[in-house]
């Protein structure tokens, strides 16, 4: 025993407090266990775990207990291994041992059967303890730990409020439906776990479960927008990482008003009939297929009245237009050849209500001052093409 | 023995559990789907064919004449709302910012006679009053009074759900999700505007160049 103490401290001046603080509960968790514990302990002990694995090696009480250090010593080593979990893996063992201990001396003082139910509820933490260590996985760990953490939480709450009796018969009932529970997490760990647990030092009301919760999607957003914002892997502070989004945004949103720019510098150059005429050809083919014909219709003449007034608004510039016409057609109809899909789109339909509206407005103003719009109107569209050409070059 | 006693009270708790966390996890589905679809979405060629065709369309609409509004900066400004406007319709709806995008234009349109009413009325008490520092020191106290009161992360909280539209007064991790929605929607848009740019930029630059060989002639 003394050996197994003394390997104990070795390895708890290598961990943190955690375990130290744990380990010396140990000692005097185990010492007083070992007073009372018979070999029969173990094996009633894993009578409850019916979930459980039972360990094969918990046959004697001494070697129970060596074996439950050295359990534990595994789980110190593998906490290096797995970042997330280590101060509650370590937390829920030193709760553990608070718990035992506090347990252990309430036991002693009470009678036999709380003795053993006390024994029994060791074994169950030992045995949940053990199958923690053996899952190594982050999820079921944290899920498991949680649960010892709320376990203990109900169980210590339940020894601080009534008698020892009353207490360890609660606890015997509270165990066994851990265990149902245990049974459950471990049966459904992949199904999305949205029922949070209490963790070690952090209040069980439902404030505090509900802040939880909402700080973990936050958290999860934020993984989301760092897979987006470039350069945020590296800065690991929200506040930071808030900043290189505020950033990037801002980036973004200058660029799409640097470009905008650009286009519209751009734009009075182009004559945009070829456009119009392979939407044309276009919407001749699809006419059967739109439903709101007549709408498509009263859409279709803008197109034209608008070209037409931008031509005449700028009529310097369209004299140059007419050869671009064939290049314009080459070069914009094989990129963008699907202009279709918008006449198909139905939001585009919407929007074309919202923005034609004033659009026709000007349209005809215009036209009807310089008296033009009737013949436009009556041509079809070969003709109107031809018009548009005749009066470029006017 | 000790299951079948407890088996009852486990199971009517996880049903009402279950239930309750069926209707969580429909809810989180949802934001999830949004989420992980987003920006693969908006990362797709077809996106931004789509995106940049019914660009193009817009475009034509807008008035670029530069007589009656003024100079070449509100041109671009049209321009950049149209590009906006294109953006929302392309998203369908489905975001909250495009939604905002797609209604801030009728409102607009609705307000702005309301909010020339205002403005006059502000100069007229202005001028009554002789007070125009007044107003604007007010708001620069309660500003930076507000700024120094929040904590760093809850500025920048701030700041971000004013960039992002339509989510002024939203809680923050809509926000968050609708600012993963936004930068993948502004980054797929910078990429077609620019293509855009570029192509018309080539083919006018070739054009010109055809018609001043062919013009002499």
């Amino acid at each position: 025993m003394n050996s197994g103490l003394l390997e104990m401290l070795h390895y708890s001046q290598n961990n943190e407090m955690g375990i130290t603080y744990f380990n010396e509960n140990e000692q005097f968790g185990l010492g007083g266990a070992f007073m009372a514990l018979n070999s029969d302990q173990g094996p009633s002990g894993l009578l409850l775990n019916g979930a459980m694995k039972p360990e094969p090696c918990l046959e004697n009480g001494w070697s129970d207990d060596f074996r439950r250090i050295l359990s534990y010593e595994n789980v110190s080593s593998t906490i290096p291994r797995t970042l997330s979990c280590p101060p509650d893996v370590e937390a829920p063992m030193a709760e553990a041992v608070v718990g035992k201990g506090k347990e252990v001396v309430s036991s002693f003082s009470s009678s036999a059967t709380g003795r053993e139910s006390s024994k029994k509820r060791k074994a169950d933490k030992t045995q949940h303890l053990k199958v923690v260590a053996e899952e190594k996985t982050e999820e079921k760990k944290m899920k498991v730990c949680e649960e010892e953490e709320s376990k203990i939480t109900e169980q210590n709450s339940n020894t601080k409020s009534t008698t020892t009796t009353a207490t360890n018969s609660k606890n015997t009932k509270g165990g066994s439906a851990n265990t149902k529970e245990n049974s459950k997490v471990s049966e459904a760990p992949k199904a999305d776990y949205i029922h949070v647990r209490a963790r070690r030092g952090q209040a069980t009301d439902s404030h505090s479960l509900a802040e939880r919760v909402r700080r973990e999607k936050i958290s999860e957003r934020m993984k989301f927008l760092q897979d987006l914002v470039p350069g945020c892997n590296k800065i690991t502070g929200k506040a930071g990482m808030l900043d290189e989004i505020i950033n990037y945004v801002q980036s973004l949103q200058r660029q799409v008003e640097f470009l905008s720019m650009k286009l519209a510098a751009i734009n009075p150059r182009l004559d945009f009939d070829d456009d119009n005429y392979l939407v044309k050809e276009d919407f001749l083919a699809c006419t059967s297929n739109i439903p709101p014909a007549p709408s498509e219709m009263v859409n279709h003449t803008h197109l034209q009245f608008n070209t037409l007034v931008q031509g005449v608004q700028g009529s310097s510039l369209n004299m140059v237009e007419n050869p671009m016409e064939g290049m314009l057609r080459r070069t914009i109809s094989a990129p963008i050849s699907i202009p279709h899909t918008f006449l198909d789109s139905s939001n585009l339909n919407q929007i074309q209500h919202l923005t034609w509206e004033d659009e026709l407005q000007n349209i005809y103003s215009t036209e009807y001052q310089q008296g033009r719009s009737t013949s436009f109107i009556s041509q079809p569209f070969s003709g109107l093409f031809e018009a548009n050409q005749v009066k470029m070059e006017m | 023995m000790m299951s079948s006693l407890l088996s009852p009270n486990p199971a009517v708790n996880s049903d009402r559990s279950s239930t309750r966390r069926k209707k969580k996890k429909k809810i989180q589905n949802q934001a999830e789907n949004l989420e992980n679809n987003s920006a693969i979405q908006w990362k797709s060629d077809a996106q931004q064919q789509i995106y940049s065709s019914k660009l193009l369309y817009a475009l034509q609409q807008v008035r670029l004449s530069s007589g009656s509004s003024g100079a070449q900066a509100s041109a671009s400004k049209r321009v950049r709302d149209a590009a906006y406007r294109v953006l929302a319709a392309t998203a369908k709806g489905r975001s909250r910012w495009s939604r905002a995008i797609l209604t801030n234009r009728l409102k607009l349109k609705f307000m702005k006679k309301n909010n020339i009413a205002k403005r006059q009325r502000n100069v007229m008490t202005v001028i009554a009053t002789g007070n125009s520092r007044v107003q604007k020191k007010a708001k620069v106290n309660v500003l930076r009074l507000k700024s120094k009161c929040l904590p760093a992360f809850q500025r920048k909280a701030r700041v971000l759900s004013r960039l992002v539209p339509g989510c002024r007064k939203q809680p923050l991790p809509v926000v968050l999700e609708e600012a993963t929605d936004y930068i993948a929607a502004l980054e797929m848009q910078v990429r077609a505007m620019s293509a855009l740019a570029e192509l018309l930029s080539v083919s006018a630059s070739s054009s010109n160049g055809s018609a001043m060989d062919i013009s002499p002639s």
